[in-house]
C-alpha cells in the first residue's frame, strides 16, 4: 500500500470512531481513502452512497473540511503510536488471515514478531490465588522459551501473565479495548508503561477512545487473531474470556485450558472446555510440547527445561518442614486449619509460634506462599 | 470585711487553686464576680443568695464583692457555689476565718441549701494536696474522691448547715451521719464485666494475636467476615490487660472525673476502659472539643482500649483525627481560650470487613469486585494502618469449634503470661518515659531490640525474601520482643521474629 495513504486512514478511523463497521466497509469501495477523503471535502460523498450511509457521509464532509489530514497524522506518530493497515507488509501476519480483521491496527510499542510463536494467555479478572500462581508460572515459562504472550492487559489473569512474561524479558502484546493512549485500568499503569518499552499495546480504535464495555467483546477477536494457540488460566460458566475462545475456534487457533477443581467456580469455564475438547495443560512445559510438535530443535530446549522443572518440583524436604509441606494445600489455608490437618495426619500438635516459624521457612525457601497474614499455600518451586 | 476561700478549676487535666476572695463593705447594695466567670460562675450569685437565705443566713444589705484569682484564667463550673458562700458566711463574721483556713472548698448548692456533686474534684484535690492543703470539704458524694488523695482529709456534707457544723467542729453526728471522714472505708470497686476469653470457641490465632497486643500494648487489627467473632474477641481484651496500677488507676480517674463519670461510677476506675464508638462518631466526640473542651472517647479510653469495629466505615477524616494522638500518646485541642492537654494513650483494636459484602477472600460467596474490594478499604488512610503493629485474621466459624465448647483457656490464666511479660517491660523501662514495648520509638528500638548476629542474619535473610519494608522491620522487632517477653526470654530468638512477622500486615493481600 501507498505510504501516501496513511495519513487519509488515520482521517478515516479518526473520524469515524469505535463502531461504524458497515459504514467503512462502504467507503472502501469507493475508493483509497485518499479519495474518498476528496469525495469527502468536495462534499460528494453522499452522492455515492444509499440509503441511512447518505446523512452520515454528509456529517463526514462536515467534519472534513476542518480536518488536518497530515498534520493529525504527524502529530500521531510524534506520540509514538503508529498505524498499520491491511494490506501493509507490516501488518500482522496472522490478524491477516481471520475472517474479521480490523481495517487498520494502532499500536505503540512494537508489533508482535512473526517468527515467534505466540500464546494468548487469558482469564477471569477476579482470579483466584491458583490462577494467580499459575497465570504467572505460564507466563514466566513461555517467555523464556521465546514465546510471546498475547493478552488483554486486563486485572488478574491477563495482567499476571503478561506481567511475568516481561520480567523474564518475553515480548506481550495487549489488546486494548480503548485507544492505545488509555491505560485501562488504571491500576495496571506499571505493566502499561513496560509493555510500551519492551512489548507493545494495540487497539483497532482511534487514540482517546474511552473504554465501554462494548469494545470489548470486538477486541477480543483480536486476541485470539495475534495467537497461534489460545490458553484459558481460569474462566467462570459465563465469562468474557469464553468469547476470546469462541472467536479463537471461529479463526481455526488451537485452545488449552488449565483444569481446576470440580467444585471451583472459577475453573467451571475450563474444565468444561475441556470436556468439549480443549487441549488439558496442566503445566507450561506440556503447553510448550503441544505448541513446538516436530520442531526439532525448540523441542529440545523445552524438554530439556521440562526436566530440570520437575526436578525441582520434587524436592525433597526433610523433618518438620517435610511434614508440614505436606499438610499445606495449593489453595490457600489459614494457620489455625494448617495446625489442625497437622494434628490429624501425625497425630501431635504443633504450637503456634513454632508453626509460624516453620511456614515463614518454607515462605523464605519458596515452597509456600504467605496471603494476608493468615493464609499460606505450598508453592511447587519452578 | 475581707475573706479568702480556696477552690479550684480544672483546665484540660491541669487544675489551678483558685483563690476566692470575698469583700463585704458599706456601699451601694449589690453582689458581683469578677474574675472571668463563666455563665454558670455568674448564676452563683443567684444560688448562693437563695441558699444562703433558706438556711437562715440573710444578706444585710451591702455591697459584696467576689474575685476569682487568678482573675486571668476563665473559670467555669458550679464548684465555686460552696466557696463563694461560705466567704460571705467569713467575710459576715458567722465563720471565723481560722476554721476556713487550709481547707479547700468544692461544690455546687441547691436553693434550699443542699450541696450536689460536682466534676473534677479528683484533679483538684489532688492538686491541693500537692500544694500543701490537707482538708477539703465537698459534697457527700464527691467526697470519697478527695478521700482517694494521699494525706488530705476529706469532709463530705450534705448541706450548708452541715457543713457550717463541720467547720465549726460541732460533732458531726448531729448530722445524722452523712458527713464521712477519711480513713472510712471507700466504697467497693464496681464489679469486674463478666466477658471471658473462654467464651470464644476456636479461633487460636486470634486470641494468640491478641495476647501478644495486649502483653505490649500493641494496636491490634482484625480482619474477618462478619460473625466470626471480631466484635466478641475485641470486647474480652480487657479482661486479659494487667489491672490499671494505683498510678494509672488515678490518670484515668481523673478524666473520669472532669467529664462528671465518676460519682455515677462511685469509685476509683480499676478496671482498663473499654470504649467502642460508633462509626457515626463526628471528630469532635472523638478527640474532645467544645468551646470549653471536655475529653473525648480517645481521652476516656487513656490506659485502656479504643475498639472502633467496622473501621471503613468511619469517616475518614475522623479516623485521621487520630493520627496525632496514636504518634504523641495525648491530644492537644487549641482553643482561644488557651491549648487544652488530654492523654491519650489508648490501644486501639480496629475490626474490618475485608470487602463491602464481608466474604473475600472466599470466591463462593463474594461477589465484590476488585476494585469494589480495593476502593473499600482505601478508606482506611495508610497512616493509620501504619500504626496497626499485628494485623490478625478471623476465620469463619467451624461447627466443630462452636460445637466443642468449655475447654477454653480463662482470662484469668492469659493475664498470667500476659502480667508477666508486663513484669519483664517494667523491669526493662524502669526509670523510663516507655511504659510498654509498643511505647518504643525506632531509637528505643534500637536500644531494647538488639539481635543477636544468628537473628540478625535470619532477619536479613526474611527482608528479602519476605519482601518487608523499612517500616516494617521496626514494627516486627517491637512486635517481637513482646513475643519474646511472653516466651520469658530475655533474647529476642528467630521463633519470636517469625511469629512477629506473620502478624504484620498483610500488604499484598489487602493493600496492594
Amino acid at each position: 500500500m501507498d505510504k501516501q495513504e496513511k495519513p487519509y486512514i488515520h482521517w478515516l478511523c479518526q473520524s469515524l470512531g469505535a463502531g461504524n463497521k458497515s459504514f467503512l466497509r462502504a467507503l472502501n469501495g469507493l475508493g483509497a481513502p485518499r479519495e474518498v477523503f476528496d469525495l469527502a471535502v468536495s462534499g460528494k460523498l453522499a452522492d455515492k452512497l444509499t440509503g441511512r450511509f447518505r446523512e452520515k457521509a454528509a456529517l463526514l464532509s462536515e467534519k472534513s473540511n476542518t480536518f488536518d489530514v497530515q498534520g493529525e497524522y504527524e502529530r500521531l506518530t510524534g506520540r509514538g503510536i503508529h498505524l498499520v493497515a491491511q494490506g501493509e507488509t507490516a501488518y500482522p501476519a496472522r490478524l491477516s488471515q481471520i475472517p474479521d480483521r480490523p481495517y487498520a491496527l494502532y499500536y505503540a510499542g512494537a508489533l508482535p514478531p512473526e517468527k515467534k510463536c505466540a500464546v494468548a494467555l487469558i482469564g477471569a479478572r477476579d482470579c483466584s490465588e491458583y490462577g494467580r500462581y499459575m497465570a504467572g508460572q505460564f507466563g514466566a515459562a513461555l517467555a523464556r522459551a521465546g514465546v510471546q504472550v498475547i493478552s488483554g492487559m486486563a486485572r488478574g489473569v491477563d495482567s499476571i501473565g503478561q506481567e511475568s512474561a516481561l520480567r523474564e524479558d518475553g515480548y506481550s502484546m495487549g489488546v486494548l479495548g480503548c485507544g492505545v493512549d488509555v491505560c485501562y485500568p488504571k491500576e495496571n499503569r506499571a505493566l502499561y508503561e513496560k509493555l510500551l518499552a519492551k512489548g507493545g499495546v494495540c487497539s483497532e480504535y482511534p487514540p482517546g477512545v474511552e473504554p465501554r464495555a462494548i469494545l470489548f467483546p470486538p477486541r477480543n477477536r483480536i486476541i485470539s487473531g495475534l495467537a497461534d494457540a489460545v490458553l484459558v488460566i481460569e474462566a467462570r460458566e459465563k465469562s468474557g474470556t469464553l468469547i476470546t475462545v469462541d472467536m479463537a475456534l471461529e479463526q481455526g487457533r488451537e485452545v488449552y485450558a488449565l483444569p481446576g477443581r470440580a467444585t471451583d467456580p472459577l475453573s467451571s469455564g475450563c474444565n468444561r472446555l475441556i470436556r468439549q475438547g480443549a487441549g488439558l495443560v496442566s503445566t507450561p512445559g506440556e503447553l510448550l510440547e503441544e505448541l513446538f510438535c516436530g520442531e526439532g530443535e525448540t523441542r529440545k530446549n523445552t524438554e530439556m527445561k521440562e526436566e530440570t522443572g520437575a526436578q525441582t518440583a520434587l524436592v525433597f524436604l526433610e523433618g518438620l518442614s517435610g511434614e508440614l509441606f505436606a499438610v499445606l494445600d495449593f489453595n490457600p489455608l489459614p494457620v489455625q486449619e494448617i495446625q489442625r490437618r497437622f494434628e490429624q495426619k501425625y497425630g501431635r500438635i504443633i504450637a503456634l509460634p513454632l508453626l509460624f516459624k516453620e511456614l515463614l521457612e518454607l515462605c523464605a525457601e519458596g515452597h509456600a506462599g504467605q496471603i494476608g497474614g493468615g493464609y499460606f499455600m505450598k508453592i511447587l518451586k519452578a | 470585711m475581707l475573706s479568702t476561700i480556696t477552690s479550684g478549676a480544672v483546665y484540660g487535666v491541669q487544675s489551678h487553686l483558685v483563690e476566692v476572695e470575698v469583700d463585704v463593705s458599706q456601699g451601694l447594695p449589690c453582689f458581683q464576680i469578677v474574675g472571668l466567670p463563666g455563665s454558670e460562675v455568674r448564676e452563683a450569685r443567684e444560688r448562693v443568695k437563695v441558699a444562703l437565705r433558706n438556711v437562715g443566713v440573710k444578706l444585710p444589705p451591702l455591697c459584696i464583692n467576689v474575685n476569682l484569682s487568678p482573675a486571668d484564667l476563665p473559670k467555669n463550673g458550679t464548684m465555686f457555689d460552696l466557696p463563694v458562700a461560705v466567704g460571705i458566711m467569713t467575710a459576715l463574721g458567722k465563720l471565723s476565718p481560722e476554721t476556713v483556713e487550709g481547707t479547700l472548698f468544692l461544690g455546687e448548692l441547691g436553693l434550699s441549701g443542699e450541696l450536689k456533686p460536682v466534676k473534677g474534684v479528683l484533679p483538684i484535690a489532688r492538686e491541693a494536696a500537692a500544694r500543701g492543703i490537707r482538708k477539703c470539704l465537698l459534697p457527700v458524694e464527691n467526697a470519697w474522691e478527695g478521700e482517694l488523695v494521699r494525706g488530705m482529709e476529706s469532709i463530705g456534707a450534705a448541706n450548708v448547715q452541715e457543713a457550717v457544723a463541720q467547720l465549726r467542729g460541732e460533732a458531726s453526728e448531729k448530722a445524722g451521719g452523712t458527713a464521712r471522714r477519711s480513713g472510712e472505708e471507700a466504697p467497693p470497686p464496681a464489679a469486674d464485666n463478666d466477658l471471658d476469653f473462654s467464651d470464644i470457641n476456636g479461633q487460636q490465632t486470634l486470641k494468640r494475636a491478641a495476647e501478644v497486643a495486649a502483653a505490649g500494648f500493641h494496636n491490634l487489627l482484625i480482619i474477618g467476615a462478619p460473625g466470626s467473632g471480631k466484635t466478641m474477641l475485641a470486647r474480652r481484651i480487657p479482661s486479659i490487660l494487667p489491672p490499671l496500677s494505683l498510678e494509672e488507676s488515678l490518670e484515668v480517674s481523673t478524666i473520669y472525673s472532669i467529664c462528671g463519670l465518676l460519682q455515677s461510677a462511685g469509685s476509683l476506675k480499676t478496671t482498663r476502659p473499654f470504649l467502642h464508638p460508633h462509626h457515626t462518631i463526628t471528630g469532635r466526640a472523638l478527640a474532645g472539643g467544645g468551646r470549653i473542651p471536655t475529653p473525648g472517647v480517645i481521652s476516656l479510653a487513656h490506659r485502656g482500649v479504643l475498639f472502633l469495629d467496622e473501621l471503613p466505615e468511619f469517616k475518614r477524616e475522623t479516623l485521621d483525627i487520630l493520627r496525632q494522638p496514636l504518634e504523641d500518646r495525648q491530644v492537644q485541642i487549641a482553643r482561644s481560650t488557651g491549648s487544652y492537654t488530654y492523654p491519650a494513650d489508648f490501644m486501639l483494636v480496629g475490626a474490618m470487613n475485608p470487602c463491602p459484602c464481608g466474604f473475600y477472600p472466599d470466591r463462593e460467596k463474594c461477589r465484590c469486585t476488585p476494585y469494589e474490594v480495593k476502593r473499600y478499604l482505601s478508606r482506611v488512610s495508610g497512616p493509620i494502618l501504619d500504626r496497626m503493629d499485628i494485623c490478625v485474621e478471623a476465620l469463619p466459624m467451624r461447627f466443630s469449634d462452636i460445637a466443642a465448647g468449655g475447654k477454653e483457656e480463662s482470662s484469668e490464666k492469659v493475664r498470667e503470661r500476659v502480667m508477666g511479660a508486663r513484669e519483664r517491660q517494667n523491669a526493662r523501662f524502669a526509670g523510663t518515659r516507655l511504659h510498654f514495648n509498643a511505647d518504643m520509638d525506632a531509637g528505643d528500638v534500637e536500644r531494647y531490640c538488639r539481635l543477636g548476629e544468628k537473628e540478625l542474619r535470619y532477619m536479613e535473610r526474611m527482608f528479602s525474601r519476605m519482601q518487608l519494608s523499612a517500616r516494617a522491620y521496626h514494627r516486627i522487632l517491637k512486635v517481637a520482643r513482646t513475643v519474646a517477653d511472653l516466651a520469658g526470654s530475655e533474647e529476642i530468638a528467630e521463633i519470636h521474629l517469625a511469629e512477629a512477622i506473620c502478624y504484620r500486615q498483610s500488604d499484598h493481600k489487602y493493600w496492594q
